[in-house]
């Protein structure tokens, strides 16, 4: 079969769907790569590249889809492009079909089968074609680069011979892919990184992430992540006020807020008020991923930079992938690349559209002339059902006070122990005869040494411990030696056995322990 | 030589034998602590036999010599993979010379009490120090030399069970006689009995009794423990074994003995409770026996074991960037610790960040996988503990289970019900792939279902650990 890549017909719109690499991946798989003329070249690839794999240049979209059976694009088909779609075709682009019902209806009666990219379902074995994560990850890379374009200082604090100079100061609202992208771009240009997010559970991320989390001090259980597939979802009105109280509190601090929060199919949630975006220092930056649905930010002007009253930059672009098209459109072809890896199960270069497998059914929304939108949920849930409860972080009294009272307790466990066994002691002490008390007081002594010592033997050298202490607890050997020198024949015979199994033991257990220890080495 | 001088050589060799066990917090300084132990066991074994009262010194050499050869002909040719066996089988040993010497005291303290006062004066070493005790220091010798062979008794015939179930050679599954720890608690009950016989009448049989009850209950108390309690098992012996010297040590009035017997005690004894502490369960409840009742039906699994072949989960690590390795048993029985070496080495050389996870009960012995890792030339500092690595899990594209199964259960922390509940596990299955290395689909060791099996980015490389790796390595480029 024949796979082949439309140039994208949108004003701005840079990527492709079939970079060079992903043709070979392809051809491999048994297919045909075809692609129209000049597809790739805003995207960095040119003719020459594709033709040089083997890709056929072909010169107009119209035949280029009649001559291809699985059509790629990026960007949702136009009309003119649905209407070139005839049965037994099948397109795979982004669809949004929540939103497209007119284009779904159109898509319908040309009778193909249509996969929609940003339908795929989000569990893990659909991770490697799941689009709406690798364009998000660029959006957020995109996000801080742009920021820091239009902020006038360094990110990373400095101390230079003319003065200092303070980090920049990063709030990322809403942990996603997208989100945790710019963290991990914003820490690593050396800001100091915050974020917040409504589902407490991503904490751990942010932070493995290098950002500090923004904890509220708000008691009602969040909605579990596990029921939405992973996406945020409306919070009650109790929670959202004391989401923007604590936005407002840090908003004069920070220089660059960048905002992802968008909840699936509906309008962006306001987070960033107008006052807030007052109370915020000139030249300050914010970015406003949600632009597309409104804006997490109610100043925001879509597609457009703009600069508030009190010189507090706002940027809505929606484009940022474009605006990586070389970057993006490996991704977003890879991406293709798996999902036609998995509609050809026999790599056989034939298309075979299982709709039992939950990844192919989840994407598909039409059919053989069907509508199959929305598609019923997946049998696997996207994450496992987890009740993470992380309290705020303790302020210092409390980390002083409970300080106080470990170290209280530790005392008094000491204390007690210590009592008891000077009791003991003295028990044994007043009733044994002096000679028995010397070698005892040697006893009690060497077990607590012994206690001190053996705590800080390192877990990994347990074994030698052992081996070590199994050789010298040949030590009995001495008794034996002692009694040897017997007049008494049987003592003499036992002694004899004695040292012989000990002297086994003691250059058994060294030498082990020797050989165990010469094997470990740093690398 | 006078009496002065051995102390002070034993003085040296007790301060010997800390360091060494000092040294064990280091891999590098544990070199160094080999040989401080080796002095002191030299110092304190010459200092006796060439001290005050000694005739038959030559005799001695002899054996030592003898013994060491055999020793050192065991010691020499024994696999890693057999390290446990060796050390259970060598703590009989020490037990069963710690009944001998109890014995010997036994009969000196006859000899002794049927000569006359000329008789006595003439006597020397040893035998000299009895005859000079008096009637209540004699009482005392007796518990202490009751105590010693009992104890020794016990480590004897229970490292010899030990060694077997490690060895294969006695069924690893707990086994009870009927009446079941009522035989245990009766034993011990008349072994308290017989030491005051003995100590009343000083009588042979008395001590012959002890003896049998002791070497009873070493058997049947480390019969009715599973194979996969056996790291605390083999600590608990150990410290047996320490206990043992430390009570010979009394009775022949020798502080180095008592200082090097404690010494081995509290180590075996700290062992055990780390071991416990890793399984979240008290010691009682490992010596007893089985594992802890559990308060209802364990959860149900939902879901297939999904298998995979080696060139799956090649493709899987030739794209990834960090991958933690989890060995278990299953690789000691495989001997695959080189094939996991290598794999390490392949995928390090590509620049991946490789590192293990080691759970503390991880094996048939504590640090059993750091010394076969050892054995592999894995280096020590990629080699990390289970509170350093766990919270790394999360970020990690790959975790490879080979031949681990409870230490890797997530019922442990989901499962109220489970046997293992709250014990502490690896948490692997945060990875983002998980691959086990399983001989079949059965549930291993201590029987349990383990849900990670079923999870979704768990996929099963079922087959010997070693022929799988084997097969695996040459497609890793």
């Amino acid at each position: 079969m024949k796979i082949g890549a439309l140039k994208e017909t949108s004003l701005g719109e840079r990527r492709v769907a079939l970079t060079p690499d992903s043709a070979v991946q392809l051809q491999k798989l048994g297919y045909d790569c075809l692609v129209e003329k000049n597809s790739g070249l805003a995207a960095g690839f040119s003719d020459e590249q594709y033709k040089s794999v083997g890709v056929e240049i072909v010169g107009t979209p119209k035949k280029l889809t009649e001559a291809c059976d699985v059509i790629v694009k990026v960007l949702p088909p136009s009309e003119s492009e649905l209407q070139e779609l005839s049965s037994s075709k099948t397109l795979i682009s982004l669809f949004y079909p929540g939103s497209n019902e007119a284009l779904l209806l159109l898509a319908k009666s040309s009778e193909s089968n249509v996969i929609a990219m940003d339908m795929v379902p989000r569990i893990s074995r659909a991770q490697k074609m799941d689009v709406l994560s690798s364009m998000a990850n660029i959006s957020g890379y995109r996000a801080v680069i742009e920021a820091g374009n239009n902020f006038g200082r360094f990110f990373t604090g400095q101390m230079t011979a003319a003065g200092k100079v303070p980090p920049a100061k990063v709030l990322v609202v809403g942990a996603g892919v997208a989100g945790l992208a710019a963290i991990g771009t914003s820490t690593s240009l050396g800001a100091i990184t915050y974020a917040f997010d409504v589902r407490p559970e991503v904490a751990e991320q942010v932070e493995s992430m290098g950002a500090e989390f923004v904890f509220l001090d708000f008691k009602d259980e969040q909605v579990n992540d596990a029921s939405t597939g992973g996406y945020a979802s409306v919070s009650s009105p109790e929670f959202a006020a004391a989401q923007l109280d604590k936005f407002r509190e840090i908003a004069p601090e920070m220089d660059i807020v960048i905002t992802t929060a968008l909840i699936p199919n509906r309008e962006a949630p306001e987070l960033w008020t107008a006052d807030m975006v007052a109370s915020m220092k000139p030249g300050s930056v914010i970015v406003d991923l949600a632009a597309e649905k409104g804006g997490n930010c109610k100043l925001t002007v879509i597609d457009e930079r703009v600069v508030t009253d009190n010189g507090v930059i706002i940027i809505g672009y929606t484009d940022f992938p474009s605006r990586m098209a070389a970057q993006a459109s490996s991704l977003y072809a890879s991406n293709i690349r798996h999902m036609i890896s998995d509609l050809t199960p026999g790599k056989d270069g034939v298309i075979v559209h299982d709709m039992e497998d939950d990844v192919i059914r989840g994407a598909t929304i039409i059919h053989s002339g069907e509508i199959t939108f929305p598609p019923p949920p997946p049998k696997v849930q996207a994450i496992a059902a987890t009740h993470n409860e992380r309290t705020p972080d303790k302020t210092p009294e409390e980390i002083r006070a409970d300080e106080v009272a470990a170290f209280k307790k530790q005392t008094k466990n000491q204390i007690i122990l210590l009592t008891v066994g000077g009791i003991l002691l003295f028990l044994v002490g007043s009733y044994a005869p002096v000679s028995f008390m010397q070698h005892f007081i040697v006893f009690i002594l060497s077990v607590f040494v012994g206690f001190q010592v053996i705590w800080n033997v390192s877990h990994s050298l347990h074994t030698p411990l052992m081996a070590v202490t199994n050789a010298i607890s040949s030590i009995i050997i001495l008794g034996a030696i002692l009694q040897i020198s017997s007049t008494s024949f049987l003592v003499v015979i036992l002694a004899a056995i004695s040292v012989f199994f000990a002297g086994i033991n003691i250059f058994g257990g060294f030498l082990v322990t020797r050989r165990m220890l010469a094997m470990f080495q740093k690398s | 030589m006078e009496m002065g001088f051995t102390s002070a050589v034993y003085v040296l060799a007790a301060v010997l034998f800390i360091l060494s066990l000092g040294g064990l917090s280091g891999q590098e300084s544990a070199k160094r602590a080999v040989w401080y132990g080796i002095a002191g066991m030299a110092l304190a074994v010459s200092a006796t036999l060439f001290g005050p009262g000694n005739g038959l010194w030559w005799l001695s050499l002899v054996l030592i010599a003898a013994g060491g050869l055999v020793g050192y002909q065991l010691a020499s040719k024994v696999a890693m993979t057999q390290m446990p066996e060796l050390v259970a089988g060598m703590h009989a040993l020490v037990g069963l010379a710690a009944v001998f010497v109890g014995f010997n005291t036994h009969f000196e303290l006859v000899n002794i009490a049927s000569m006359d006062l000329a008789a006595m004066k003439s006597l020397e070493g040893f035998s000299a120090l009895l005859a000079k005790k008096s009637a209540v220091e004699i009482n005392i010798l007796r518990v202490e030399t009751s105590l010693g062979i009992w104890i020794g008794a016990v480590t004897f015939t229970g490292s010899i069970i030990a060694y077997g179930k490690l060895a294969g050679k006695v069924t690893s599954t707990a086994f009870k006689l009927p009446g079941g720890h009522f035989l245990n608690a009766a034993a011990a009950l008349l072994s308290i009995l017989s030491a005051v016989w003995y100590l009343n009448s000083g009588e042979i049989l008395s001590m012959i009794v002890l003896t049998f009850l002791a070497l009873f209950i070493g058997y049947h108390l480390i019969m009715g423990i599973g194979g996969a309690d056996m790291p605390v098992v083999v600590s608990m012996l150990n410290s047996y074994s320490g206990w043992a010297a430390a009570a010979i040590g009394f009775s022949l009035g020798n502080d180095v003995l008592i200082v090097v017997g404690a010494l081995v005690g509290s180590s075996g004894a700290i062992l055990s409770y780390i071991m416990c502490n890793a399984m979240n369960r008290s010691f009682v409840s490992v010596i007893l026996g089985g594992f802890g009742g559990s308060s209802g039906p364990q959860m149900e699994l939902h879901g297939e074991q999904v298998p995979i072949e080696a060139d799956g989960v090649a493709s899987v690590l030739n794209d990834a960037d960090s991958i933690i390795i989890i060995p278990g048993y299953g690789m000691a029985v495989a001997q695959a610790q080189q094939s996991v070496s290598e794999l390490a080495r392949k995928l390090r050389a590509q620049g991946k960040n490789v590192r293990f996870a080691i759970h503390p009960v991880a094996g048939r012995l504590p640090g059993h996988m750091n010394v076969l890792l050892a054995e592999a030339r894995v280096p020590y500092d990629i080699v990390m503990e289970m509170d350093e690595i766990n919270a790394d899990f999360s970020d990690t594209d790959v975790a490879i289970v080979i031949g681990s199964n409870d230490i890797v259960n997530p019922a442990a922390q989901d499962d109220p019900n489970s046997p293992i509940a709250g014990m502490p596990v690896l948490e692997c299955w945060k990875a983002k792939h998980v691959f086990v290395s399983k001989r079949g689909q059965g549930t291993g060791y201590s029987g349990i279902e383990n849900p990670l099996f079923f999870k979704e980015n768990t996929r099963m490389l079922y087959g010997n650990a070693k022929e799988s790796l084997d097969k695996l390595l040459p497609m890793i480029d």
